[in-house]
């Protein structure tokens, strides 16, 4: 019993305390959260996301390709049974990069993209013919740059970009190359 | 996950490139012309490749990985189709070895995984006559 009117105390002085601690501190309470809210504003993106952006970025624009040499407007239209094994195989390439990008559905609709689209040596965005000179071109600046994005991410994107990376040497390899 | 070192990674690889030396022999035996240039070309490459990982793995200061007299082999190569068919395995098999190196930390490592990767699935393109989506990734088909 005896015990436990010092501890009430203790508490008592504590919570008087606070205050007085403040006031000496030269603030008040409020003044504890009147600084700037770290979470306004939109955070800055990891890098291993925006590297995984371009990346799958880069595959649109090969997938953007084949269509185009497949859809009958281009010269490469020879070997359409090989063309449409390689394009389905982008595709696969992008389904799994785009599945190691998880956005939150309210972001994902709102927020811009962070990276603007690369074109690339071989991008969609650039006119002329498809031939397959230029399918090989691609896909071989592809797996060199995938190779060259292996050093910043982390270890299972890096396996990823790799893989992938050996698919489109190959791909330069059925092209001809 | 534990990460990986490169000592134990770059293990692996030379136990990979010792099964597919040991692999080309017997796969070698039921090739002819072509085929058996290609295949002797390979079992070349994959001695020089499993010096170069034997001299990597000297100079982390760790002991290499022993070949083993025999390996077994997934299936019975009697005929062409199936010495191709193996080739192709061996290929794959040292694929995904060199797959493991690429998700070790030094970045130097990383690149020359990666760049093996392309070799030895260019090489099992030809043996088994197609592409794949994700060589190292996938099930040797």
């Amino acid at each position: 019993m005896p015990d436990i009117l010092p501890r009430r105390r203790i508490l008592l002085a504590s919570a008087t305390a606070l205050p007085m601690l403040l006031a000496t501190a030269g603030c008040r309470s409020s003044d504890m959260f009147a600084g700037p809210d770290p979470l306004a504003g939109r955070p800055p993106l990891a890098p291993d996301v925006v590297t995984l952006d371009a990346v799958i970025a880069a595959e649109e624009n090969l997938i953007s390709l084949y269509r185009t040499a497949l859809d009958g407007s281009s010269p490469a239209t020879a070997g359409r049974p090989a063309l449409v094994a390689l394009l389905t195989q982008h595709e696969q390439h992008l389904a799994r990069l785009r599945a190691m990008l998880v956005q939150p559905p309210a972001t994902a609709q709102a927020s811009p993209r962070s990276s603007p689209r690369p074109s690339g040596p071989a991008g969609a965005a650039t006119p002329g013919p498809v031939t397959i000179a230029r399918l090989r071109a691609a896909e071989h600046a592809s797996a060199t740059r995938l190779v060259q994005r292996l050093a910043t991410v982390e270890p299972a994107l890096a396996q990823l970009f790799a893989s992938i990376a050996a698919s489109d040497a190959t791909h330069v390899t059925a092209l001809g190359g | 996950m534990a990460a990986i070192t490169a000592a134990a990674a770059l293990r692996a690889a030379l136990a990979a490139e010792d099964a597919a030396i040991f692999g080309y022999g017997v796969a070698g035996a039921h090739l002819t012309g072509s085929r058996q240039d290609a295949a002797e070309q390979d079992w070349t490459t994959h001695n020089e490749a499993r010096d170069a990982l034997t001299a990597m793995i000297a100079r982390l200061g760790a002991p290499p990985v022993a070949a083993q007299a025999f390996y077994q082999l997934p299936f019975r190569v009697h005929d062409a189709t199936s010495a191709m068919a193996l080739a192709a395995y061996l290929e794959d098999g040292v694929t995904r070895a060199y797959l493991g190196l690429v998700a070790v930390s030094d970045p130097r490592l990383r690149t020359f995984g990666a760049l093996a990767m392309q070799g030895s699935a260019g090489r099992a393109v030809y043996w088994r006559g197609r592409t794949q989506a994700f060589p190292g990734l996938e099930a040797s088909a």
